[in-house]
């Protein structure tokens, strides 16, 4: 009797858990777009091509940020993906050479690290030596975020293509980096793209690294040398103000970066079979 | 050697060289306030900013506490919760639905931090403020509800949004390990005549070191967290045992101090020595999850 009690307990425990995990994450989602959506509907199209208005002044709009947002998104994969890529392909191909065991290790914790450290730190050796704040700085701290994932990603990717693959490409004559990009990398092609896209999700939605490299601005003339904003800076700051038509153009820049994350995530994440 | 690795070592030397470079630029900045102060800037709680160096003061201890605090009230709620919910995702979803339960908490693991941060200011806050209001008109006697005129903006608040916040996380490591147990121990264990509490009980202990491992990585991961958790804490220099009272983490500390720190003579080096016991705190959980880990899943 007692048995059947505590197995009865035990269901209620799981059942009650899984309803814990799950809702807070339910209720997240929801409510980005339950406050989100309505602002976007009135502050209409201008909300992504207008400027921040005056605290309680209607409408406006956050295109600095979604400039300063897709500027620094693209710096940063420009500069990070090749240099993850090519760590990646390294660590695959001499698995055990001893730069490799040891990078596998700093990758790991570069994915944990975290990311306000990254943003000190190229405060200090980028922005300091420059005097400004910049989207240059702020897209090398992004790309030091997204090396960890994209080269893991890379890493396993080329990792589970079968040899005789390769072995097939050296039987041909080709050199080995023809062999590498040609054949293995196309072979794993969806792990890779994986792995970018992830990479680059994870970056389209920081905040901490940004806040001491780009510096975040409300007006920016578009230069990279100067300081910049993004989506999730504004929102950082935003709510930080008391006004009401701030937090409400909080909500609506959240379901923004919310629809980018999204788009840039899933198709990666749905890519994977697990 | 041939060509194509010679080609390759630059990059790979970029990925150590960036965090060697990132320890000796903590450690380098720190220097100035560890020969004023010594080890005091980790056990004092002062925070005096002044024009005048002479007067200047920091003690970062109350972070520290802020920090510790936090993520341990998340890794409480996280553990219970992340260990049932593995167990109802592998055991009671059919095979065919438990991607509708995988995928919604793989976006929440990699979703921008500051849509939690939003959340938990507007909607998560207020929330909790009516509960601590409640307890402490009720139950003012026990010290972890004692704190007078709760705003919401608590170690709790920053404690129950981190839990959220790596809950998807702490739950993956722990259902990829449920998962994997062979087919033939669970069979086994069923064949006993066990009820399904007996039997995920002793399938439990066979990943105890992967349970262990996801806890240490998910308090990692809630030491580090910056912005979400500065929105709810409530940014004060406070060391209090209360779950209500408002107090600082090293990561809020840094983010909401650095912006005019260059203003004080001792203050960026007092912040550069807050990122590096933070650098020293995150290196040293996630290096030993990291471990117990690996040594499980090669076992």
């Amino acid at each position: 009797m007692l048995r059947i009690l505590k197995d009865y307990l035990f269901v209620v425990f799981v059942i009650a858990s899984a309803a814990a995990a799950i809702i807070p994450l339910f209720h997240i989602l929801f409510s980005v777009f339950y406050n989100g959506i309505p602002v976007l509907a009135k502050y209409g199209m201008e909300f992504l091509t207008d400027t921040l208005p005056p605290p309680n002044k209607a409408g406006g709009g956050i295109f600095p940020a979604i400039y300063g947002s897709l500027t620094m998104i693209l710096l940063s994969s420009l500069l990070g993906i090749p240099l993850a890529v090519f760590a990646g392909v390294f660590i695959a191909e001499y698995p055990n050479n001893p730069l490799s065991r040891a990078a596998r290790v700093v990758l790991m914790i570069m994915l944990e690290f975290p990311t306000i450290l990254v943003g000190l730190f190229v405060m200090a050796i980028v922005v300091i030596p420059m005097g400004t704040f910049s989207a240059i700085a702020g897209a090398m701290a992004l790309t030091i975020v997204m090396l960890p994932y994209v080269a893991t990603y890379t890493e396993q990717a080329i990792r589970s293509v079968p040899r005789h693959y390769k072995e097939a490409g050296y039987a041909l004559g080709l050199k080995k980096f023809r062999v590498v990009f040609s054949i293995t990398l196309k072979m794993a092609k969806k792990g890779f793209m994986t792995g970018l896209l992830i990479g680059v999700a994870k970056v389209s939605g920081e905040t901490a690294p940004l806040i001491f490299t780009a510096g975040n601005v409300w007006r920016s003339t578009g230069a990279l040398n100067e300081p910049a904003g993004a989506i999730p800076l504004w929102i950082y700051y935003l709510v930080q103000q008391p006004y009401a038509n701030y937090h409400e153009i909080a909500w609506g820049a959240a379901v923004v970066l919310l629809t980018i994350f999204l788009a840039i995530f899933l198709p990666g994440r749905l890519m994977v079979r697990s | 050697m041939d060509k194509f690795k010679i080609f390759l070592i630059p990059f790979i030397s970029v990925v150590f060289g960036i965090l060697v470079l990132m320890l000796a630029v903590f450690a380098i900045n720190s220097i100035p306030i560890f020969q004023r102060e010594g080890l005091a800037i980790y056990t004092e709680n002062v925070w005096i900013a002044s024009e005048t160096p002479e007067e200047e003061r920091y003690g970062i201890l109350a972070a520290i506490y802020g920090t510790l605090y936090t993520s341990l009230i998340a890794v409480l709620i996280v553990l219970p919760i992340s260990i049932g919910f593995s167990i109802f995702v592998v055991d009671f979803v059919p095979e065919r639905l438990k991607e509708a339960f995988i995928i919604p908490t793989d976006i929440m693991a990699g979703m921008p931090t500051i849509l939690f941060g939003i959340w938990g200011i507007f909607l998560l806050a207020p929330f909790l403020s009516g509960i601590a209001d409640f307890l402490y008109n009720t139950c003012s006697f026990i010290p972890l509800f004692s704190y007078y005129n709760p705003t919401g903006f608590s170690y709790l608040t920053a404690g129950v949004l981190l839990a959220i916040m790596v809950l998807p996380f702490a739950s993956s490591l722990i259902r990829e390990a449920y998962r994997a147990i062979p087919v033939v121990y669970r069979e086994a264990a069923y064949s006993l005549g066990l009820t399904r509490f007996e039997v995920a009980k002793i399938l439990l202990g066979y990943i105890k070191p992967a349970i262990l491992a996801a806890t240490l990585l998910a308090f990692g991961r809630a030491v580090g967290e910056t912005v979400a958790v500065s929105l709810v804490i409530g940014n004060a220099f406070n060391i209090n045992p209360s779950l209500f009272a408002p107090g600082y983490t090293i990561s809020s500390l840094i983010a909401n101090q650095f912006g005019n720190a260059f203003v004080y003579e001792y203050m960026p080096s007092a912040l550069f020595s807050a990122g590096l016991a933070l650098f020293a705190i995150g290196l040293v959980v996630n290096i030993v999850g990291l471990l117990v880990l690996r040594r499980w899943t090669y076992a």
